[in-house]
């Protein structure tokens, strides 16, 4: 981790190596970057980033539903500066890679973007469900929009 | 040897929180963990999307009931930077007066149940009854000694008086003279280096590699403190220092804990002996402008981050909270590998775990393939009995 | 006769289970609290007991997650008549701050019988120990 790091120093390493596949790039404030890039250079940004820009904490993956598509966001920190990686993953085939092999940490993380979003993590391990109970009703993912209790559990409302 | 697989839980050592472990074990030895979270998921994340800004932060509060503060902090921090709202100084210097009295009697809490876990009920009843004077500042405060409720967006609702600020110092005179005592004791006493040193080693690569926080990390020497290195609300203003230890045990643990007790009661005399003069909350509209934030915050336990969504309506498109917990999950499983079933419950604790903040899960298991299952009482007493008739007796230390 | 002399045992201390039913922990915290120094439950014999075998009464916090709901009532039915069960906290009552998602019953009382409800959000533990003497109470009238 190199002193005197600004976001716009980063931003320039980052562009420098993945060039046209980064956009919407977002410095908000000091110490937050946002930007987004296409699900298949997501393993290797997050290696890039790790290795050779010192991001070698992941706080944590967002997932969200937002309509058309699912976005998910990778925060990584190094000092002074959290790193926001955004992805989309279409609907009809909502896969993205694992990055547990760049941090073990990642798993419950990417389980739970399994279990609340119907993602598919390819490559994440076998193991039991986080955090929804083992009985949930299978396909029903609560963190997409317009679920509610009662497609889970119909008898309950 | 032949290998037994026992599953341990729900009801966690530390504060009877539901949580799961299986251990492989051969003869006395563990040879494979395996953490199982998710009694605890109550659906929060969802319900926030229900709910108005406000009404969220009754509910994030109460993800967790020992760093709630910590957690609407990091709450209104994340939605303040998404709004782009600016909170007036002494409302900040108010919000880490309470988070660091919360870090207070959230390591006296821990204390004290660390002393449960091995056998020392003394410390247990000596840490808890210090602990009400946090306890007291805190009720002076807000009004309540569990979920102060003190944060809105864009700034705090209650103000501190001069004579609120003359009673919390003396009462920091106070504890910090009982701190000195329980320094002491983690450092010097026989019997309990005897339980903690060399015991859920987790040296500072896997502490790295595994991500994890708090404590914990700065146990194994990994000097991750979000106070100083993502700096938030003043205490890019303050001096303290982060506490490391390179023990990277649970002896560490308990040494930066009670040390950080005193970083904190240095923080909370500089913050109240300089609290900046103005208003202590600005007006924030209920509609909320488009935009995300991501809050980080040290609490107790570690790194606490949240990340918010709005889109221009009263509500949150999306919040996303990950507490600290989680991310020692990894770790426990590597720290209790090669250790001793006599060490499980000391080593879970350790690490100070909040299954309610992390689990919005936890399963349990009933399996007992080899015969027998255990809950965390018998664990816990059979791991006194271990270590007592090798010699090692709390109920010896006279004070 | 022998029913009263049991009765009257139970009344003088009676010998609890603390059970988290998916709470956030300040209730908890506030019950274990009760029995340290400045409170002190344990002056009036009540003590925590770790097996649902001798337990009287089960101290339950929490709203009910699904995980937990059919342990919490294997818990209670291997403790021994008469057995009571006191909900303590709003969540434990009503389901409180988490009433309505999706993966909490509501409410200690949709799975088990509630001999008696302390409300607060958290507790005090002041109010715990009202509750307990209200009930021995109401055991002893009966």
């Amino acid at each position: 981790m190199t002193e005197g790091r600004t976001e716009e120093v980063i931003k320039e390493k980052l562009e420098g190596r993945f060039g046209t596949n980064l956009s919407n790039w977002t410095i908000q404030r000091k110490g937050r970057l946002y930007v987004e890039l296409p699900r298949e250079v997501l393993v290797e940004v997050v290696q890039f980033a790790k290795e050779e820009l010192g991001f070698d904490h992941l706080s944590t993956i967002t997932g969200l539903d937002a309509g058309e598509h699912l976005e998910l966001i990778y925060h990584l920190f190094a000092k002074g500066m959290l790193l926001n990686l955004k992805t989309k993953l279409p609907l009809s085939d909502p896969k993205v890679k694992t990055i547990t092999q760049l941090f073990p940490g990642a798993e419950p993380y990417e389980r739970e973007l399994e279990d609340m979003l119907g993602a598919t993590v390819e490559g994440l391990p076998p193991g039991r469900h986080y955090p929804l109970p083992e009985d949930f009703p299978p396909g029903q993912h609560p963190l997409r929009k317009g679920w509610k209790v009662s497609d889970a559990y119909p008898q309950e409302v | 040897m032949s290998k037994i697989t026992i599953p341990l839980g729900p009801q966690h050592p530390a504060l009877k929180e539901p949580g799961n472990f299986m251990l492989v074990l051969e003869g006395e030895q563990i040879v494979g963990a395996t953490v199982r979270l998710g009694y605890n998921h109550r659906g929060i994340e969802k319900a926030c999307e229900d709910r108005s800004f406000i009404q969220n932060l009754y509910l994030i509060e109460r993800v967790c009931g020992i760093c709630s503060h910590s957690h609407t902090t990091c709450f209104c921090m994340a939605t303040e930077d998404a709004a782009k709202i600016e909170v007036p100084k002494r409302a900040q210097a108010i919000r880490v007066l309470v988070g660091e009295l919360e870090r207070v009697h959230s390591h006296l809490l821990w204390l004290g149940v660390a002393g449960h876990e091995i056998g020392f009920d003394t410390l247990f009843m000596y840490a808890w009854k210090d602990r009400e004077q946090v306890l007291d500042c805190l009720e002076m405060i807000s009004g309540n000694r569990v979920h102060y409720a003190l944060n809105t967006i864009g700034g705090v609702r209650r103000d501190i008086t001069l004579e609120q600020k003359a009673e919390i110092l003396k009462r920091m005179d106070i504890l910090e003279e009982r701190t000195q005592y329980y320094i002491q004791l983690a450092t010097q006493e026989p019997t309990v280096l005897a339980r903690a040193r060399g015991v859920g080693h987790l040296p500072t690569e896997e502490a790295k590699k595994r991500g994890a926080v708090g404590p914990t990390a700065r146990a194994s020497n990994v000097p991750f403190d979000v106070r100083k290195d993502d700096p938030y609300l003043i205490y890019n203003e303050l001096d303290f220092k982060v506490i490391t230890s390179d023990s990277c045990d649970v002896f560490g643990r308990l040494v930066v804990r009670v040390f950080e007790l005193l970083e904190s009661f240095k923080l909370i005399r500089q913050v109240l002996n300089n609290l900046p003069e103005g208003p202590i909350s600005v007006k924030v509209p209920r509609k909320l402008p488009a935009g995300e934030g991501v809050g980080h915050y040290e609490a107790p336990r570690g790194e606490d981050i949240h990340y918010v969504r709005t889109n221009g309506t009263e509500k949150p498109e999306r919040v996303k909270v990950r507490a600290p917990t989680l991310a020692n999950f990894s770790s426990i499983a590597y720290m209790l590998e090669g250790g001793y079933l006599a060490d499980v419950p000391i080593v879970i604790a350790a690490i100070d775990p909040c299954f309610s903040c992390t689990d919005r899960a936890l399963s349990i298991s009933t399996s007992t393939e080899g015969g027998y299952s255990l809950s965390w009482e018998d664990l816990r007493k059979m791991g006194i009995e271990f270590y007592r008739s090798r010699g090692l007796d709390f109920s010896r230390i006279a004070k | 006769m022998l029913n009263k002399l049991v009765n009257w045992a139970r009344i003088k201390s009676p010998w609890i289970l603390h059970f988290n039913c998916g709470a956030c922990n300040a209730c908890d915290i506030e019950v274990l609290d009760a029995l340290t120094p400045r409170y002190d439950l344990e002056r009036f014999g009540v003590l925590l007991k770790a097996t649902p075998r001798h337990a009287d009464v089960m101290v339950a916090c929490g709203p009910v997650t699904r995980q937990v709901a059919s342990r919490m009532v294997r818990i209670y039915n291997q403790m021994a008549d008469p057995k009571f069960v006191v909900a303590v906290g709003t969540c434990a009552s009503t389901g409180g701050v988490f009433n309505g998602c999706y993966n909490v019953l509501g409410g200690v009382d949709k799975i088990i019988p509630v001999s008696a409800y302390i409300p607060g959000c958290p507790v005090r533990p002041e109010a715990v120990i009202d509750g307990v003497v209200k009930l021995l109470s109401s055991l002893k009238q009966s």
